[in-house]
């Protein structure tokens, strides 16, 4: 039997046999298993590949493709040599905290916020485009945005159109350009969270608030935010995970560039992985993505351990 | 409720059972599968090989050809090859494979050596002995047939010729002609781009390939010793190579650093600045008119009247007074196919002269078998297309080693910071050479200045 | 926790106080105004696209074309591309439903009784789903040469639902732990099954989370390139996501009208997926409304 049981907080303490615990205790597991033997089929094993790949030398050709070596932590220490991959590593982190932690996530709150409880055809209009920017195909929104941004592009027509001067925005500012188009592309989803989130903050908390007096900036900081503190705690773990690994979008605009003025770790990893196919030494640049958004989740955990 | 979760549960399981239907047909002998890119417009495989699947099981009787066509850029076509080769059990008897890779791929004991059976096909002597070299690996072995390659040289727009005073038969004699044409655009036609040299990271291997190393291979250096087998940098040639570069963009008579560094910057020139007579001279491909004849992506009715053809000339005009570099694909047979025989087979009838014809045509190759150059069907419907293949006899290929990739990027990175004037040419030069000996290892460089 | 639930029932909303009125209003008006001027700064860089789409001779510049026309996605309304967008369909709802069936159930026991435990396996399993395919695909497609998996769409589904799985069952296990308990104890005391707790009360309360894990796995799986292309073998079976390649070609060029049209039409059943979800979300408030009440 699943479990049927009521939590221990709430359960007066009772005795019970260790069998029955025990019985109890593997209800509880139950419902875990289809979903996690299905992680373990498919991706357990590849993950400790993983790790262990970033030991050798493996490659997808030449001659350590059939016969690959054990090589220690020789990756790592290229890795740490090569003066590029530090660059990358900063360059990743200012993309992450600049388009999802501040971009999306703000972004996302707001539009959340200004599309609660206004007309269904306005929520529908707005939500429609900014969610067709999160589904057009990563290369497609590569493409729309280096032809809005290019030297004869559309924004520079704009403003040509209004007598200002146009820039070539991805020669001068790479950086910020791909962090616009990310949080372009990535908003959707932080609105979506924020939206469902909102949707369970009781109405009549904020209407009795509002009788009292009380600004909408003060229901906003004081009711609002601190019922959505976990939703912002999952959007910002899983809007992090993602733009870590954005890949296709920054490629597309500016190929990394000029020189390496926007070639995060994923662009420097694709380079080792696919241009010149050396697997080893991209799985090792991959753990390290991944320790970088293990430092990011530690932060986030923390502030919400703060917050409670 | 039990019987709830184990329906999940159940469900998962079937689902994972019933999928199982695998990858058919493998390793029995019986079905010889040829894998290829087929890419956009580039089709060019595809039909070849579907045009000869009824032929080869017609003459095979009891073997079937089972087509894998691979949709995908190049990196991404690539990877999953190699993939497929790493299990025997989905490794492709032939595949269609950049001559690239060839020395690499037999390192990793991919492909099959197949000097014996070329040394008693007739037709091997119709290849160019250029292209035949291109499918050898450093262990002396050919391990391909070549379906035909691309060349480079000069591209010139006639019409602004015409304003500056320049011939329409322009040939230059060596590299001061070149920016003497450029030097005369300039000041004659305002607003056009006079010369076209790829540089830096943004472009790739264009940059590699069609800029840095057209200018290295007209010097008296190379890239690569095939006698010593060593690298050669720094050298003479190199300093030479960058200076050309740094006095193109220095004296403004190349694109502005913004275009130059711009990812899309080739496909620009060749849909844009080129059809558009934004551009005079070109140090391009012979590909280029695949996207302008109809049907192409950026289709130009006029480009053959408009724009002529030069070879691109050596640093003095020093024999043999002309430079190409060359890619191009082959076809190999894999090292574990269970019926090499009829694998061979297969190679030998894609690449017989009627098959090459189709596929040079289809794919806008330039030919390297001697029969398919005469024939006058080859040069119909391209007026190019003669004077591309007349560089196959000059033409050279890269050093096709697995390190040649990480290599090319440093090439690029180098030429970036001198077009940008981050640095000077000989400094770029030194720093690329301190690159290549890390990349390659100290002993396999040599330098010569 | 229970005094958020414990509501006056949303049918009979308090007259609103007078001076709130015109000030709501105004904040009202504010917030249209806003959300045009957002409609408006989203919709600019898609002009290239409809612009490309509509031309007879698309480049990478945002030209207005000499002659609008439709030719661009009359050509790629083709079998083949119908055929493709039918498998991302097949690809995308199969892992998305697979996702909520197997993640509902894992989330429900992490979000009430196993947090302290479950918790740690649950982040590294989240951090995991970061690794990048180009990290883990020689071993991916070695077990699915293993088991003979290779060129299967429901073995693709699976391996696509495995790896999103991790991310959806941590969304929804926060999502559920928003849903106060004080609602299934009363079901438990009525003798209610975990599983029925679940089914009957925690999933339409957290309806809206639930789209969103739903729509979330979907996208995804509509837009992954990589695990289609590795995965399947026979070109008949691969997505749109992998089609779109046809619009490309060497050495860099594309033909841009074609890939504008395709990419249009690619985007339109995820945005009309989202337009359907909130239509059933608004639907879903007066439901969860009747639960509370």
């Amino acid at each position: 039997m699943v479990a049927v049981d009521l939590p221990e907080s709430t359960r007066p303490a009772a005795r019970r046999s260790p069998a029955a615990r025990g019985r109890r205790a593997a209800g509880r597991i139950l419902p875990l298993v289809p979903a996690f033997a299905l992680i373990a089929l498919f991706f357990l094993g590849p993950i400790l590949w993983c790790v262990y790949a970033s030991f050798t030398d493996v490659a997808l050709t030449g001659a350590t493709a059939s016969t690959p070596h054990l090589i220690g932590l020789r990756n790592y220490r290229r890795m740490f040599a090569d003066p590029a991959f530090g660059q990358s590593l900063w360059l990743t982190v200012v993309f992450v905290v600049g388009s999802a932690v501040i971009g999306q996530n703000v972004g996302g709150m707001a539009l959340a916020l200004l599309m609660k409880s206004r007309h269904r055809i306005a929520r529908a209009v707005v939500g429609a485009i900014v969610v067709g920017a999160w589904v057009m195909p990563e290369l497609v929104a590569g493409f729309v945005w280096y032809a809005f941004l290019a030297d004869d592009g559309t924004l520079n027509a704009i403003l040509r159109a209004v007598g200002l001067h146009g820039k070539s925005w991805l020669y001068v500012m790479p950086l910020l350009s791909v962090i616009i188009a990310n949080v372009w592309r990535g908003t959707a989803f932080s609105m979506l969270v924020y939206s469902a989130a909102l949707s369970n903050v009781p109405e009549d908390l904020l209407e009795a608030a509002a009788v009292d007096g009380a600004s909408a900036y003060r229901r906003l900081r004081h009711i609002t935010l601190p019922l959505m503190r976990r939703a912002v705690m999952t959007n910002l773990m899983t809007i992090t995970l993602q733009t870590l690994a954005v890949f296709t979008l920054i490629f597309v605009m500016t190929g990394g560039g000029p020189g390496t003025k926007t070639q995060t770790l994923p662009i420097y990893m694709y380079q080792s992985a696919f241009k010149f196919y050396q697997l080893g030494y991209g799985a090792a640049l991959a753990i390290v993505l991944l320790a970088v958004g293990g430092v990011f989740s530690v932060i986030y955990l923390r502030m919400m351990r703060e917050e409670i | 409720m039990r019987r709830q979760w184990a329906l999940v549960m159940t469900a998962v399981t079937v689902a994972a059972g019933l999928s199982a239907c695998g990858d058919s047909g493998s390793s029995d002998g019986k079905t010889i599968k040829v894998a290829y890119q087929k890419f956009g417009n580039f089709i060019g495989a595809d039909e070849l090989f579907k045009k000869i699947k009824p032929v080869f099981e017609q003459q095979n009787p009891g073997v079937k050809l089972k087509l894998i066509p691979i949709e995908a850029d190049e990196n991404s076509y690539y990877t999953k090859l190699g993939l497929m080769r790493r299990s025997k059990s989905t490794a492709p008897d032939v595949a269609y494979e950049d001559t690239f890779f060839v020395n690499s791929d037999a390192q990793a004991r991919f492909l099959m050596p197949l000097d014996d059976k070329l040394a008693s096909w007739p037709d091997w002597s119709q290849f160019v002995a250029a292209s035949k070299a291109a499918g050898k690996a450093g262990d002396g072995h050919t391990y391909g047939v070549p379906m035909g390659t691309d060349t480079r040289g000069l591209w010139f727009n006639k019409k602004i010729f015409a304003k500056a005073g320049l011939p329409a038969d322009w040939q230059p004699k060596n590299w001061n002609d070149l920016l003497t044409a450029a030097r005369q655009i300039k000041a004659k036609v305002p607003g056009v781009i006079p010369l076209n040299v790829y540089a830096g990271k943004g472009v790739g291997e264009a940059s590699s390939m069609q800029g840095f190393e057209m200018l290295l291979y007209g010097t008296a250096d190379k890239l690569y010793d095939d006698q010593t087998k060593k690298w050669v940098a720094p050298s003479r040639g190199m300093n030479d190579a960058m200076n050309f570069l740094k006095t193109v963009y220095s004296e403004k008579l190349g694109p502005t650093q913004q275009q130059a560094l711009d990812p899309h910057w080739s496909d620009n020139v060749a849909a844009q600045e080129l059809p558009q007579g934004k551009l005079a001279i070109a140090l391009d491909g012979s590909w280029l008119p695949q996207g302008w004849i109809p049907g192409g992506v950026s289709a130009w009715p006029d480009w053959s009247k408009t724009l002529g053809t030069a070879p691109m000339p050596t640093q003095n005009g020093q024999a043999p007074g002309k430079v190409s570099l060359s890619g191009g694909w082959l076809l190999s047979v894999g090292a574990n196919t269970k019926n090499p025989d009829a694998a061979w087979k297969l190679v030998q009838l894609a690449m017989n002269k009627e098959n090459s014809l189709f596929f040079y045509i289809k794919g806008t190759q330039v030919s390297v078998r001697n029969d398919v150059t005469s024939d006058p069907e080859y040069v119909k419907g391209n007026p190019t297309q003669q004077f591309w293949t007349s560089l196959v006899q000059y033409t050279q290929y890269r050093p096709a080693y697995s390190v040649y990739p990480q290599i090319s990027n440093q090439l690029q990175a180098a030429t970036e910071a001198v077009v940008t004037g981050q640095s000077a040419p000989d400094k770029a030069v030194n720093d690329l050479a301190g690159q290549i000996k890390q990349l390659a290892g100290p002993d396999k460089v040599e330098g010569t200045s | 926790m229970t005094t958020a639930v414990s509501a006056t029932p949303r049918t009979s909303r308090p007259p609103r106080l007078s001076t709130t009125g015109p000030r709501r209003r105004a904040a009202a008006a504010v917030a249209y105004l806003v959300l045009a001027l957002v409609a408006i700064a989203f919709l600019l860089p898609f002009g290239w696209l409809f612009l490309a789409s509509v031309s007879d001779q698309a480049s990478l510049k945002a030209d207005v074309p000499h002659q609008l026309t439709l030719r661009n996605f009359a050509d790629v309304l083709t079998g083949d591309n119908l055929h493709a967008l039918a498998n991302s369909l097949v690809l995308s709802l199969g892992a998305a439903v697979l996702t909520l069936v197997l993640a509902a159930p894992a989330a429900y026991p992490l979000s009430r009784y196993t947090r302290r435990f479950g918790r740690p396996i649950l982040l590294g399993l989240l951090f995991a789903t970061g690794l990048p395919i180009t990290a883990i695909l020689v071993p991916v497609y070695g077990l699915f040469v293993q088991l003979e998996l290779l060129d299967s769409i429901p073995a693709t589904t699976l391996f696509l639902t495995a790896t999103g799985l991790p991310m959806a069952i941590w969304m929804m296990k926060n999502f559920m732990d928003e849903v106060p308990i004080a609602l299934e104890e009363a079901a438990w005391v009525d003798g209610a099954s975990g599983f029925r707790a679940l089914l009957r009360i925690v999933l339409p309360l957290m309806l809206p989370g639930t789209t969103v894990v739903f729509t979330f796995t979907f996208a995804l799986t509509w837009g992954n390139f990589f695990v289609p292309f590795i995965l399947l073998v026979d070109p008949a079976k691969q997505p749109a996501s992998v089609a779109i390649y046809q619009y490309f070609g060497l050495h860099g060029t594309a033909s841009y009208g074609l890939l504008a049209a395709f990419s249009i039409l690619y985007s339109l059943p995820v945005v009309v997926l989202y337009t359907l979800v909130q239509r059933v979300l608004g639907n879903a408030f007066a439901l969860s409304g009747g639960v509370k009440g």
